[in-house]
């Protein structure tokens, strides 16, 4: 149903950024953050504008409002609403477009509202700011645009300041903000990604509705496949500030043309089906004959009996106690409530659950890196906590890897990659210093990196990469048991897709066990065999992937499994 | 070391005084001064016209001569005389020398002393920490020249003494940035992988937390270096410093200081210049990497 009144229309916009000269003589190239990119919105349509980082969305957005950074040019382009060009207008008339015209919602709610403001005197500053209302009048309205913008309780949030609301209740002031001048557009730069899932739901569903119901333009800048699905008519996909391919969305989700496209869409992990492995276009087999491959499956003696868990967890429970001090007595703090479960030998156990739920805590616990206050852990069969052995507690713990969430601060950035990898290794004596470097590169090889990279500092690396050195070094170990903390969350879904996969591949080949933490039910599904849903440190619900995802028992379990944006809805 | 660790290491040490030097000609004279100073200190007893410590070669009858007297010996006096005959620019030369090396000596030792203890108290938490951290209150809860009087008034003087005495000034700012930093660093997950690896508390803290922490206290320690040659003249020109048999800048300063006011100004004022102009080039270097490492303090370009 297209809307013949067009409202804002980009036309060939290039924005570039100029590098500084290189000292060496090379001729720096601009860095084009777009190139050549034509959007058309129409009045009351909702416009996706995705891709993956580094696409240029987010410079569309600030781009139309004239708050690009001042390092910034324009090479060439309109950008017309309503027939004015804004690229041409004065700073003044950028002003009182703002906020009166254009609404913005950013990315995080709570560093978007002023920490020492109430939330009334924001709203009402703004609504002074852009209508002429004002006194009585505002406050009268501010309320009226809480409660449209669904906030409970409206009157009463007034006096409040940020922190004292939860984030999905701050991106809701902001969208009252955003509204308040009865603007025609909205441009939204990722206004869920920082919320959990089922909060994420009804921030959606309030956006649409006044979209609706104001016949509001919205501009939706994600990278999120399943939130575009569910809100917009029509899509832009972007890559590297280059136009990809646009389409209404479910002609460009289920038939996309463009190579890239296509690629984007088969890495989406799917809710409904669980697949073997993600299909790529660039599909490299993990298989190669790789010397790093003898030395993982060369492990001591296996001892292991297939009946016994490989990972028994009973009864376990973490307190958490903030100290007493001068003005507040200690407080305990739960995060892990009696939750058990058992791992069997080569098995993927997922824990889902949404922000504070407690599910890396117990991964914590596990690896002992956080004192257990209640309850046991026992690894193949042996209590770590009363094993005294020093050199068996060793063997046992170092068998006990990590796969960290943020790939960007799991590795030591002043040692080289393959120092990582290595270093502990070299200090236990396990491998001998003229083969640790042979190793490194061998392990590189496994994980899908140029081995001769293995020289090179951490930060030479994409996140991604860093991601696959990452596991490079839990692999040197020769470990029975790998915990994965939200491995991916912090990645692109493209290099997510990747990543998945070579974790599959590396769990058949050495036959890992994991247990596979993750906010997103998505990359659950597709990775693992039982899950375990937690809230609040509670688990609420245990059982086999299918049981779990296609008859779930517990209220929440399908409280978040509806939350969870389909791609399949659109049909 | 291996040779290739050597030549990355100096690549980036040439890239770093590029990157801050090039471009700020005030910052590279005072990098330059700050080098002839050191210079002229190693160099002293070699390009110094005289020994102004060895008794033989001094004549009391030069005494009080103004600059550009011819001296008994033959040799002119460029910068005059002290009152036993001290040809003021070889005592200012080899002053520089014992100036330099107790305020390097100190600042060394108590910021790897201060480094250590900071990165111990963010790795340990506890009642390690406490105890550490309290002694840094207990530390900079004194003025710093007084709590230095007081710990000379204890030890007695001497250049070992007044060494130890800035050490003590010196460790406990060092160790409140090191812990602050390294505890950020802390809650890395780097850190966590190296537990993993049943790596030993030392191993972290000098492979992990230290490389990673350092910064900021490497920034600060030019700036450590001027306050610590300014404490020590401070002390030697009070009397408790240095003893008179060797004098650093302060208690040259101190030595003219009688003489002053009857027209014999050069035995005060050319070490106090020399004094101020060692400070002012340490402080423009200073200020000029503080400027590099803090992206706030940046010129906009």
């Amino acid at each position: 149903m297209m809307n013949s009144s067009t409202l804002l229309e980009i036309n060939n916009l290039s924005v570039s950024y100029p590098l500084a000269k290189q000292e060496d003589g090379d001729d720096a190239v601009d860095f084009f953050a777009l190139k050549n990119i034509s959007i058309t919105v129409n009045a009351g349509q909702i416009v996706g504008v995705v891709g993956e980082s580094g696409a240029g969305k987010s410079t569309i957005g600030k781009a139309i409002l004239g708050l690009l950074d001042p390092r910034a040019v324009v090479n060439s382009g309109q950008i017309l609403m309503q027939n004015k060009d804004l690229l041409a207008s004065t700073e003044s008339a950028l002003e009182t477009l703002r906020g009166r015209q254009i609404g913005y919602i950013y990315q995080n709610p709570m560093t978007a509202l002023n920490p020492v403001l109430t939330i009334g005197e924001q709203v009402i500053e703004a609504i002074e700011a852009n209508t002429d209302m004002a006194g009585a009048k505002a406050k009268a309205y501010a309320i009226k645009l809480l409660q449209q913008a669904d906030v409970s309780m409206a009157e009463d949030r007034l006096s409040k300041y940020p922190h004292q609301l939860s984030g999905g209740l701050c991106q809701r002031i902001v969208f009252a903000i955003a509204i308040a001048a009865k603007p025609q557009l909205i441009i939204a730069d990722e206004p869920t990604t920082a919320l959990d899932v089922t909060v994420q739901k009804s921030v959606l569903e309030t956006l649409l509705k006044l979209s609706r119901r104001n016949n509001v333009a919205v501009i939706l800048i994600t990278h999120d496949m399943g939130v575009v699905a569910e809100m917009c008519e029509y899509l832009y996909v972007l890559r590297h500030g280059q136009h990809v391919e646009q389409a209404p969305t479910a002609t460009l989700i289920n038939h996309p043309k463009h190579a890239y496209s296509q690629a984007l869409m088969a890495s989406v992990p799917r809710i409904e089906k669980r697949i073997e492995r993600f299909v790529l276009p660039q599909a490299e087999q993990a298989t190669i004959a790789n010397a790093a491959l003898e030395y993982l499956l060369d492990k001591q003696v296996d001892t292991d009996v297939a009946e016994v868990p490989v990972l028994e967890v009973k009864r376990l429970a973490k307190i958490f106690t903030t100290p007493a001090s001068l003005f507040k007595p200690k407080q305990d703090f739960c995060a892990v409530k009696d939750v058990s479960f058992q791992v069997h030998k080569g098995e993927t156990v997922g824990i889902v659950g949404e922000s504070g739920s407690g599910k890396s805590t117990i991964g914590r616990l596990i690896l002992g890196l956080h004192e257990i206050t209640e309850g046991q852990v026992i690894y193949r069969g042996q209590n770590l906590a009363t094993l005294t052995d020093p050199k068996d507690r060793r063997d046992l713990c170092l068998s006990m890897q990590c796969i960290f969430q943020d790939p960007y601060s799991s590795l030591n950035p002043r040692m080289t990659a393959g120092e990582n990898i290595t270093y502990g290794l070299k200090v236990h004596g396990l491998i001998g210093a003229h083969q640790a470097k042979r190793l490194a590169q061998d392990l590189m090889q496994l994980v899908g990196l140029q081995p001769l990279d293995s020289d090179k500092m951490p930060n030479a690396f994409s996140g991604g990469e860093r991601q696959r050195i990452g596991i490079a070094r839990a692999l040197g170990y020769k470990p029975d048991f790998i915990f994965c903390d939200e491995p991916t969350s912090a990645l692109d879904v493209s290099v997510q897709a990747e990543l998945l996969n070579l974790l599959k591949d590396l769990q058949q080949q050495l036959d890992l066990t994991l247990l596979f933490v993750s906010h997103d039910l998505a990359v659950i599904r597709q990775m693992c065999d039982r899950v375990i849903v937690m809230k609040d440190g509670e688990a609420l619900e245990q059982g086999d992937n299918d049981a779990i995802f296609e008859q779930p028992q517990h209220p929440y379990t399908k409280q978040l499994l509806s939350s969870m944006p389909r791609l399949t809805q659109l049909q | 070391m291996p040779m290739s660790t050597i030549k990355r290491m100096s690549n980036i040490l040439w890239h770093q005084y590029k990157t801050i030097f090039a471009h700020y000609p005030l910052a590279l004279m005072g990098l330059v001064g700050v080098g002839l100073f050191i210079l002229v200190a190693l160099l002293a007893p070699w390009i110094a016209p005289q020994n102004p410590y060895d008794l033989m070669t001094l004549d009391i009858m030069d005494g009080l001569l103004p600059p550009m007297s011819k001296l008994g010996t033959g040799t002119t006096a460029w910068l005059g005389t002290d009152a036993v005959g001290r040809d003021i620019l070889s005592t200012v030369m080899y002053g520089l020398r014992i100036s330099l090396f107790v305020a390097f000596s100190a600042v060394i030792v108590g910021t790897i002393l201060g480094v250590l203890l900071g990165l111990l108290a963010a790795l340990k938490g506890g009642w390690v920490e406490t105890i550490i951290m309290r002694a840094v209150d207990l530390k900079v809860s004194f003025p710093g020249i007084l709590l230095a009087l007081m710990l000379l008034a204890i030890f007695g003087t001497g250049v070992d003494k007044v060494i130890y005495a800035l050490i003590i000034g010196t460790w406990a700012s060092k160790a409140r940035l090191t812990r602050s930093s390294a505890l950020s660093e802390m809650q890395k997950e780097y850190i966590d992988a190296a537990r993993l690896a049943g790596l030993a508390n030392w191993r972290i803290m000098l492979r992990f937390l230290l490389p990673n922490s350092i910064a900021p206290v490497l920034v600060m320690l030019p700036m450590s270096l001027s306050g610590a040659i300014g404490a020590e003249a401070t002390l030697s020109f009070l009397g408790v410093g240095v003893p008179i048999t060797e004098p650093s800048l302060g208690l040259l300063i101190a030595n003219g200081n009688d003489y002053l006011l009857s027209g014999k100004w050069w035995i005060s004022i050319v070490p106090g210049l020399v004094l101020v102009t060692l400070v002012l080039c340490i402080n423009v270097v200073a200020d000029r990497i503080r400027e590099h490492n803090n992206p706030f303090l940046q010129p906009r370009g």
